[in-house]
């Protein structure tokens, strides 16, 4: 018996070794996974941009692209992250929306600036999106709802313009599950803080909005239609805010801020 | 790792036959079973029952090799279905998941040379004893 108990204790031994040996390697390195991975990624990216960039009209007035971009590289200074894997676009549109791609672009609508009230409330959904991209939730999402294989084949070509129509329908106005967008409002919210913008606008942002939509003020909100269990959400983001000693230093000034709702305005 | 014993009597030719046959059931059914790790042992487990009132010999090693698909059940279930989450859901291929299904790959590796090695020898009236699972069947087996 004991030989037995001996024996059996070696070869779970004998398991867990070679697994902790092997689990040393870099594989996805070794694999080039990783490498294959970023090329899927990037593939797609341009597949859905090159789709919304057909049937919406970029902004490209350099006053207003300029000042976001100021906001976005204040954001991803502070947070260490790489600001050129970003691919900001801002897409006339009425709606109140805001989404993200593969290979890190994110589609602002002006309808989403025409409504912030304060450049911190539009600085909420940007880190809200931002998260998403280096939490890697966009990937993670297509793969749930479309599949690996029918992925790796739409950038191959071999698949329609069917699945690529639905799957960016499915990125712009479906909400992440519940637990990612959860992830993607406490990284929004460590964003923020870092970056000195108090994220109670980004909960006013999103509670107004709900307001808006109850009492049917707005029409075009899908920003807030696709993101639901609001209250949850604003209180979470309220109790991780009082946790830290948040400070609002605008990253724009509050002239430059107006003068973009008034090119937005504008060019409508 | 493995062992070739005398046995406690001479088996005949029929019973070395099937005694080799438990183990060919497991191969065979590995083959047809892929990437479905149940069914190899479903097979065996069939071939088990079916041996159950057998001679000695016979059920001595129809229980070894169910006894050792077990063990490979349990090991191969959790790849399969780290694989199927990998493909279908949120979750990421890492070096954790690679890591794995190489030690997996190698133990199955080395169940299926020895499985190989032991039909040969059974089927010649040699008693084989593998490493752990031959003092295991010891214990549950008796004459």
């Amino acid at each position: 018996m004991k030989k037995l108990v001996f024996q059996g204790l070696l070869t779970i031994t004998l398991f867990f070794t070679i697994l902790f040996v092997l689990n040393q390697i870099d594989w996805m390195r070794i694999l080039k996974a990783e490498q294959v991975s970023q090329t899927v990624d990037k593939k797609l990216g341009e597949l859905y941009w090159e789709l919304f960039s057909e049937s919406e009209e970029e902004i490209e007035n350099i006053s207003i692209t300029s000042a976001i971009d100021s906001i976005l590289t204040e954001i991803c200074n502070s947070n260490y992250i790489d600001k050129n894997k970003i691919k900001l676009h801002i897409l006339e549109n009425n709606e109140i929306n805001a989404f993200a791609l593969p290979d890190g672009h994110i589609v602002i609508y002006s309808g989403l600036i025409l409504a912030s009230e304060s450049e911190a409330e539009f600085c909420g959904v940007l880190c809200h999106e931002i998260a998403h991209i280096e939490l890697n939730h966009v990937m993670k999402k297509l793969i749930k709802e479309v599949g690996l294989s029918t992925l790796l084949s739409m950038t191959t070509g071999s698949n329609g313009v069917e699945i690529l129509n639905e799957s960016a329908k499915l990125l712009s106005s479906n909400a992440y599950d519940r637990k990612l967008e959860r992830e993607a409002d406490a990284e929004a919210v460590n964003f923020l803080i870092k970056s000195k913008i108090d994220p109670e606008s980004f909960a006013t942002f999103l509670f107004r909005l709900k307001n808006n939509s109850k009492e049917g003020n707005i029409m075009e909100l899908a920003w807030i239609n696709t993101h639901p269990n609001i209250e949850e959400r604003v209180n979470n983001i309220i109790k991780q805010r009082d946790s830290f000693a948040a400070s609002n230093k605008p990253i724009l000034s509050n002239e430059t801020w107006m003068n973009i709702k008034v090119l937005l305005e504008n060019d409508h | 790792m493995i062992i070739t014993k005398s046995f406690v009597y001479e088996p005949g030719e029929h019973e070395a036959e099937k005694a080799s046959n438990s183990y060919l059931m497991s191969l065979i059914a590995l083959i047809a079973g892929l990437p479905l790790p149940i069914v190899n042992l479903f097979a065996t487990l069939f071939f088990y029952i079916g041996n159950r009132k057998g001679s000695f010999f016979v059920r001595w090693h129809c229980t070894q090799a169910l006894l050792s698909q077990l063990s490979m059940l349990i090991m191969n279930s959790f790849g399969f279905w780290w694989t199927i989450s990998i493909i279908f859901t949120e979750e990421t291929l890492s070096n954790r998941f690679i890591a794995y299904i190489i030690t997996v790959f190698l133990f199955n590796l080395t169940e299926f040379i020895a499985t190989i090695y032991t039909a040969i020898n059974t089927r010649k009236g040699l008693h084989v004893e593998w490493w752990f699972y031959g003092n295991l069947t010891n214990l549950i087996c008796k004459d």
